[in-house]
């Protein structure tokens, strides 16, 4: 923690990123919470599986124990089938919403950027407002057969599409308009976005009986997470990790703005539509598998900034793993509380949380005035 | 002659045209057919009016604009023939304005001027851990190196910023109004800290400066920006007389000889 | 953006699917069975595996007798449970109320939420889901895909009804109770039929819920509607995309008669209240004192078994006169 780093002037190396005690502990932490978590999300549900057996049912497996059958056959399949890939799923997702997060921020260099704030929510609702709509309308369509090919459901595939898709149109217009400096891409954001909310508003009045499949799907829900969907979605957020962190100086100069950036060697334009599309692929496999879910995007990068800085070569590794193991903390809450729509609890326990820090951050270093 | 000149120039302006494009589709012409020849280890001050291209030319210079026509060369080399990162290893700007990102220690951003020679993926070499080290020392803000960059007063800021430049290690440091918003003091000591750099490290300097008796303490050679073109160019006391004063900026000076023989323009209001 | 739209979207997609609305160019597939063997007769049991096809279109092979039933909607429960295999009911929802004995059976489906471990857990080998989402699509693969024979029933008239009842009767191997029971609930809506022949068919409202203003009634062609029909009534309805009706389109209907349906859950939901509503005071049936609460709003929106009785309410509603 910074404020605890602060004295330590002498033993601390003026240069090259975080010690490496520092940044085990951030990492390794990270990872030991995540494990954790994990573990006693797979552990928990509304069905008692015992410890022991979850333990042994995923031991036998994942790695191949040979270990007799002493549970019931309904409880493997609720331990392998149904909830192990749903914490994965909402490990993946909550991941890549906090990476994504904290790429756009650094990017818009706006704190209330989210990963959904140049399109990507409103293109991606709209694919798979399409997805759900378009087979009742025209049966046998030839993209159902292109998204069965891939194993993927068509809602999925029109999702990732669409969240992907809005943002090039987003770049591409606010170009059109001469460069892309960061007010004329959110404004353009919003304006595609309004418009891509009134045709999800139309097709769900036009809808009939797909209108609960939509709500649910616009909810941001992790039911009916599926190994089919971790294995789409896990390496696109892989490929978009490695090369956003490989990217961490680059963003970290940003910060400085366009014109330093440049002077600094940075061709900024293409750079910045680089780190866009790599955090929109992140965001779009996110939601293809989940829906859009709420805050975790918004206030995991922030948290962490507060508690351990800004330089993204610590920040980037880290918004994926304490994003990763928010939402599944949150999935365990929301699948014991009867499964409301996972949001609620995201922002229940981290607003709180996160008013609770701002306050402590401002009392140990307050914000000077220009 | 020429041949001699091309051997000492590091960058060279020639008939360099340049107007910002206006909402309505006009144009606004900044510079019309400027030629410069900065040379190697020189310390250039550059003045004029407000609007009369002085910012424009140092972003042409780093290769931030382009030139509508005409040619701008870096170490005899077309600037648009420089790959952006090349450049950024060479040629340094000290911007007039910049936001510290809030959150970064000194160390750290001074470090970010070491990006374009960034080596390793994550770390920094040994070679960075110098240039930092020495940037710090000779920006004279080592005792800065742990405060956050948000907390700074002006001065220090200033400080921070000339050692962002030095640890970049350029050939040429082009300085828009480094003096702006600081007081005498801090005006006169990041002045000499320049000059003095620029005398240990062979530096070649163009710095914007807004106060001419400030330039011509400072810099040995002034170049005058007017009309989209150079006005006047050479020594102080060659370039800023009262005549040229009142043309380029419409004012009327005295002129007062010092006891050391240097001259001082004083305003009449 | 999206989020903006949610809270309103909420309670319409509750008050949606309260209103059991159909969508346009809903199917009017009735549920087919085809027992395997070709000699099966409808009084004939059942020979496993058996193939059919349920109300969402899909074929589904029941390998054996089921004996543990998962039900996922209440009027799933009441049929089952009136075809006699209430005891291999492994899990139900927390709405079911009906028959009494299923209250001690597993809740799988909470708060609307179905609980997939729960389904899972009960090791259920047939799962009676419900079609419009009810049941969300998602689910119903999920189920699939793990296995488990999952049958969809979502019956949009009274004949879908009885189809449902004689398909569940051949999947369950009681194909005799299932023929006595529709021969059961067709005399009886024959009898109700008959008893409003003839009669002056008043323009009824049927009020499923009212929220913000927005009022929402049966969609054109939906089962409520067809019921008020059946029994003596013309149906005001929100026309083919809607459920929800504008005021000033109720007004212009000028209902005759207006029955609260909402009044079974809302205790404020009275004649007086409805009486005092602004604008509405000036349709017929507000002038003539015709405003019902409907009691039995949970039989006439279940589509199982009970239907007939909330078919009678309806009848005894639209046309008093004929059961004095």
């Amino acid at each position: 923690m910074r404020a605890a780093a602060a004295p330590s002037v002498t033993t601390r190396p003026l240069i090259g990123g975080p010690t490496l005690t520092r940044a085990a502990l951030v990492l390794g932490g990270g990872t030991l919470l995540l494990g954790v978590v994990v573990v006693v999300a797979v552990a928990m549900g509304s069905v008692g599986v015992g410890l022991g057996d979850t333990a042994a049912i995923l031991g036998r497996r994942l790695l191949g124990l040979p270990l007799t059958e002493s549970w019931a056959p309904s409880a493997e399949t609720i331990i392998f089938e149904l909830r192990l890939p749903r914490v994965l799923t909402a490990m993946l997702v909550g991941g890549g919403l906090a990476l994504a997060g904290t790429v756009f921020q650094a990017l818009l260099r706006n704190p209330l950027a989210d990963p959904y704030v140049i399109g990507t929510a409103a293109g991606a609702s709209l694919g798979a407002v399409l997805g759900i709509v378009a087979p009742l309308l025209l049966p046998g369509l030839a993209i159902g057969a292109a998204s069965a090919w891939l194993g993927l459901g068509i809602v999925q595939l029109l999702a990732f599409v669409g969240g992907l898709g809005t943002v090039l149109l987003v770049y591409a217009v606010a170009r059109g308009t001469g460069g892309t400096p960061v007010v004329t891409l959110l404004l353009v954001g919003y304006a595609i976005s309004s418009i891509l909310a009134a045709g999800i508003a139309l097709l769900m009045f036009a809808s009939g009986r797909a209108l609960g499949a939509i709500f649910g799907w616009l909810m941001g829900s992790l039911t009916g997470a599926s190994w089919v969907d971790l294995a789409f979605a896990a390496p696109l957020l892989a490929l978009s990790f490695i090369f956003l962190l490989a990217r961490w100086r680059r963003l970290n100069v940003l910060l400085l703005g366009d014109a330093q950036a440049s002077h600094l060697g940075v061709e900024v334009e293409r750079e910045k539509l680089g780190l866009t599309m790599l955090a929109t692929l992140a965001t779009s496999a996110a939601v293809a598998i989940s829906g859009t879910i709420g805050f975790v995007g918004l206030v995991v990068p922030h948290l962490l900034r507060l508690v351990i800085g800004p330089d993204h070569r610590l920040l980037l590794p880290a918004s994926l793993l304490f994003g990763a193991a928010l939402l599944v903390v949150a999935d365990l809450g929301a699948r014991l509380a009867g499964g409301i729509p996972v949001g609620i609890i995201t922002a229940l326990i981290g607003a709180p949380f996160f008013i609770w820090l701002l306050r402590r951050s401002r009392a140990i270093r307050p914000v000077p005035s220009p | 002659m020429s041949v001699v000149v091309r051997a000492e120039s590091l960058a060279t302006v020639e008939d360099v045209w340049f107007a910002y494009p206006l909402p309505d589709n006009g144009r606004r012409e900044v510079l019309r057919g400027l030629n410069l020849h900065l040379l190697r280890g020189e310390l250039v001050a550059l003045v004029g009016t407000n609007g009369s291209g002085k910012t424009t030319l140092l972003r042409l210079l780093a290769g931030v604009l382009r030139p509508d026509t005409g040619i701008i060369r870096f170490d005899g080399r077309a600037l648009g023939d420089w790959r952006r990162l090349d450049l950024a290893r060479r040629v340094t700007v000290l911007p007039q304005q910049l936001d510290l990102p809030v959150g970064f220690r000194v160390a750290e951003l001074v470090e970010m001027g070491r990006a374009p020679h960034a080596q390793r993926l994550f770390g920094a070499t040994q070679a960075d851990e110098r240039a930092v080290a020495r940037a710090l020392a000779d920006a004279d803000a080592l005792d800065l190196a742990h405060r956050y960059g948000d907390e700074l007063s002006g001065g220090e800021r200033q400080r921070v910023l000339v050692a962002m430049a030095l640890a970049q290690e350029p050939t040429l440091l082009l300085m828009d109004e480094p003096t702006l918003h600081l007081d005498l003091a801090h005006q006169v000591a990041v002045l000499a800290t320049i000059r003095r750099l620029r005398a240990q490290r062979g530096l070649t300097v163009l710095a914007v400066l807004h106060d001419l008796n400030l330039a011509a303490a400072f810099a040995p050679r002034i170049v005058v920006l007017d009309d989209g073109g150079v006005g006047a160019d050479g020594p102080p006391d060659e370039v800023l007389t009262p005549a040229l004063v009142e043309r380029v900026f419409g004012v009327t000076v005295d002129e007062a000889r010092l006891e050391d023989g240097s001259r001082h323009l004083a305003l009449r209001l | 953006m999206a989020s903006r739209l949610r809270p309103r979207l909420l309670l319409a997609l509750s008050l949606l699917l309260a209103a059991c609305a159909p969508a346009p160019g809903a199917s009017e597939s009735s549920a087919t069975a085809s027992p395997s063997s070709p000699s099966a007769t409808p009084e004939a049991a059942t020979s496993y595996p058996l193939t059919l096809t349920d109300d969402a279109g899909r074929e589904v092979t029941i390998a054996a007798d089921p004996e543990r039933i998962a039900s996922l909607a209440p009027s799933n429960t009441e049929i089952a449970c009136a075809l006699g295999s209430c005891d291999q009911l492994v899990g139900v929802t927390d709405y079911d109320d009906y028959p009494p004995e299923v209250a001690d059976v597993e809740k799988v489906v909470v708060f609307a939420q179905v609980d997939v471990e729960k389904v899972v857990a009960a090791e259920p080998d047939l799962v009676l889901a419900a079609g419009n989402e009810l049941t969300p699509t998602a689910v119903i693969d999920q189920l699939s895909d793990l296995g488990m024979t999952v049958v969809v029933l979502y019956p949009e008239s009274l004949d879908e009804v009885y189809a449902n009842v004689e398909l569940l009767g051949v999947a369950l191997d009681e194909q005799a109770a299932a023929t006595e029971l529709v021969d059961g609930m067709r005399a009886r809506v024959q009898a109700a039929e008959e008893a409003v022949a003839g009669a002056e068919r008043p323009r009824t409202f049927y009020e499923v819920s009212i929220f913000e203003g927005t009022i929402y009634t049966a969609g054109e062609g939906s089962f409520i509607a067809s019921l008020i029909e059946t029994a003596g009534g013309e149906p005001i309805t929100g026309g083919a995309l809607s459920t929800s009706i504008a005021l000033e389109d109720l007004v212009a209907a000028d209902p005759e008669l207006i029955l609260l349906g909402d009044a079974a859950y809302d205790p404020t939901v009275t004649a007086e209240s409805v009486a005092a509503r602004p604008g509405w005071g000036e349709m017929t049936a507000v002038r003539d004192g015709r405003i019902q609460p409907m009691l039995e709003d949970p039989l006439i929106t279940r589509p199982g078994p009970r239907i007939v009785d909330g078919l009678e309410a309806l009848a005894r509603a639209i046309q008093p006169d004929r059961f004095d």
